[in-house]
């Protein structure tokens, strides 16, 4: 927390990557980094607060909850990210109606943001995670039917 | 000292390193695949991260996960434990890239000793006598004649990218070298990608020695003594005891010597052990392995250091800790390794485990991360408990663990406790004519 956005300073990175054509610029001073990065599908403009020192969960929920009907388990440990950036929409939200392939998640891993798309189509039912959080293999992200 | 360690492992070595943490006050991050999320490991760590799926290579060797992981609990430090990738050392250099420490040699130490070839070299510019033969890759028949005619025959030829006996050749006589130069070396090709072969002496029954060793990463080492490990199954260990046997105390001093010495010579950082194979009187070093060992428990009985706690300490920063003159060991220690396998085929056996009665009593040590309704899954290494004793001497020692093993039962996987109880009293055993052959042959007979 205490992150404070500095939009001058992303709008400027998001401009020298529109004049320069590099896929990403990232801008770090002192615990603060910026990373502005332009993935194929939509420009995503993504804050990354310090390293969060967030316990992961205790047991494993893939294990323990079984097969969930129309979950969409994570494919990677990380950090999840709901939306493209802090301020912009998320991806999709409950009730929204997703199609295979959509962009659902971004979900952070050694530093690189991966795009997780939607496995199925549907209608989203429900969203098991928060933004920010860190997520094991297989833990279950959201359910979409 | 560190805050909080992620153990990149599973198993009892996994169980080892959060018991050394735990002592220290360090908080552990246990990884996990989907096979072990009921595992003990992931039950004792103060935290745990699903990493991957069942097969090794998406989660126990899964480096992007792993990393991940250490990133996303905020770990300070990462302990490989053994095997998976704690020898591995592109995985230290990531490790130390990210920011974290790992718990183990540097990444150049860890190249350089996996390479036969440059820790051969290493080890003769440290004075320790080696196997005779070539310290370089051999690339023709021609020079590999030379050369097994200065070793003298019988000769091995290996793999120099190899291990566990891929790509190996005996050659008894000079008539026979070309073609199975050519044969080793395209079998080398085969399975590492690397056809360079090395010549060297056949040493004929020889005992396995090693010797524990500690290095400060500057230059500063000491020894823990040496084990025996010369009951072997096709290169595999089944029983390790400290002190050896046979050697007499100058050799024994003399061996620890060369094993620090050359420890010291390369600023080893961390634990390590140094392999020689002993006959006639002589050793000759084979190689260094970076990493703590599965047989530690043996060397930890004897001479009292908790061997993980030391490289918890070293990798802090915190030095040794002791020095040569404060190392003292007392009485026998004998490990055996119970695995969960076909007492007459060795094939592993995994299942679930519906009964574990370990032994207990003085003088006993079990490490195992099994316990009742445990699961031994079919993906990894079929190891479920290390059985130490200890006593005043080699007698005691072995009436000890003949009554240990007799109350240790596991029901639900077969394992190869039965095989266990008969070699410990065989005569051969007993009374040590044995060499790392010896059990093969026992088992034919």
């Amino acid at each position: 927390m205490g992150f404070e956005i500095d939009a001058e300073a992303v709008r400027t990175l998001a401009g020298l990557l529109e004049e320069t054509g590099l896929g990403e610029i990232e801008y770090e001073v002192d615990d603060r980094r910026i990373r502005v990065a332009k993935p194929a599908a939509a420009a995503a403009v993504q804050a990354v607060a310090p390293a969060p020192a967030a316990a992961a969960p205790a047991a494993a929920p893939a294990a323990d909850a079984g097969p969930v009907a129309g979950g969409v388990s994570s494919p990677m440990v990380g950090t999840v990210y709901l939306q493209s950036g802090p301020g912009e929409p998320p991806f999709v939200k409950v009730g929204d109606r997703v199609s295979a392939g959509d962009v659902i998640f971004i979900i952070e891993a050694m530093k690189v943001m991966n795009q997780i798309p939607a496995p199925h189509g549907g209608v989203v039912k429900s969203v098991e995670v928060e933004n920010g959080q860190a997520v094991e293999f297989g833990e279950v992200l959201m359910v979409i039917e | 000292m560190f805050q909080k360690v992620l153990i990149a492992n599973r198993g009892d070595v996994a169980l080892r390193v959060i018991r050394a943490c735990r002592e220290l006050g360090i908080r552990t991050v246990a990884i996990h695949s989907t096979a072990d999320a009921e595992a003990m490991h992931v039950r004792l760590a103060d935290e745990s991260v699903c990493v991957g799926p069942p097969a090794a290579k998406d989660s126990y060797l899964n480096v992007a996960a792993i990393i991940t992981a250490a990133d996303v609990t905020g770990a300070d430090a990462i302990h490989p434990g053994l095997g998976f990738l704690a020898e591995n050392a592109r995985f230290a250099q990531i490790v130390e890239e990210h920011g974290h420490t790992f718990i183990g040699p540097t990444p150049r130490q860890i190249e350089m000793l996996g390479d036969k070839i440059e820790a051969k070299q290493a080890a003769l510019a440290a004075n320790l006598p080696v196997v005779p033969g070539g310290t370089k890759p051999i690339a023709n028949a021609a020079e590999a004649r030379a050369t097994a005619k200065e070793a003298g025959y019988p000769v091995l030829l290996k793999a120099a990218a190899g291990g566990g006996g891929r790509g190996m050749q005996r050659v008894e006589h000079a008539d026979a070298l070309a073609r199975a130069f050519e044969v080793a070396s395209s079998e080398a090709e085969a399975a590492f990608g690397d056809g360079s072969v090395y010549v060297e002496k056949a040493i004929d029954r020889p005992r396995h020695i090693e010797v524990q060793v500690l290095g400060d990463g500057e230059g500063g080492a000491v020894h823990l003594g040496e084990r025996d490990c010369t009951v072997q199954r096709r290169f595999q260990k089944l029983i390790e005891e400290a002190p050896s046997p046979v050697l007499t105390p100058a050799e024994r001093e003399r061996v620890g010597a060369l094993a620090a010495g050359l420890a010291a010579s390369i600023d080893y950082r961390g634990a390590g052990t140094v392999e020689f194979l002993y006959a006639g009187g002589q050793f000759y070093f084979i190689e260094m392995n970076a990493r703590l060992q599965v047989e530690h428990p043996v060397t930890e009985l004897v001479s009292g250091v908790d061997i993980v706690e030391a490289q918890l300490r070293i990798a802090a920063g915190a030095g040794l800790g002791m020095t040569q003159d404060d190392i003292k060991t007392r009485g026998h220690a004998i490990e055996v390794r119970v695995n969960a396998e076909d007492p007459n085929t060795f094939v592993p056996s995994p299942g679930t485990v519906t009964l574990f009665h370990p032994p207990g009593g003085p003088g006993v040590r079990v490490d195992s991360h099994i316990f009742q309704g445990a699961r031994v899954p079919p993906f990894y290494d079929s190891l479920i408990a290390k059985l130490i004793v200890h006593g005043a001497d080699r007698d005691a020692a072995i009436a000890r663990l003949g009554r240990a093993l007799d109350e240790f039962v596991v029901e639900g996987v077969s394992t190869n406790l039965g095989l266990q109880r008969r070699i410990i009293r065989a005569d051969d055993f007993i009374s040590n004519r044995i060499d790392v052959v010896w059990l093969e042959r026992w088992l034919n007979a």
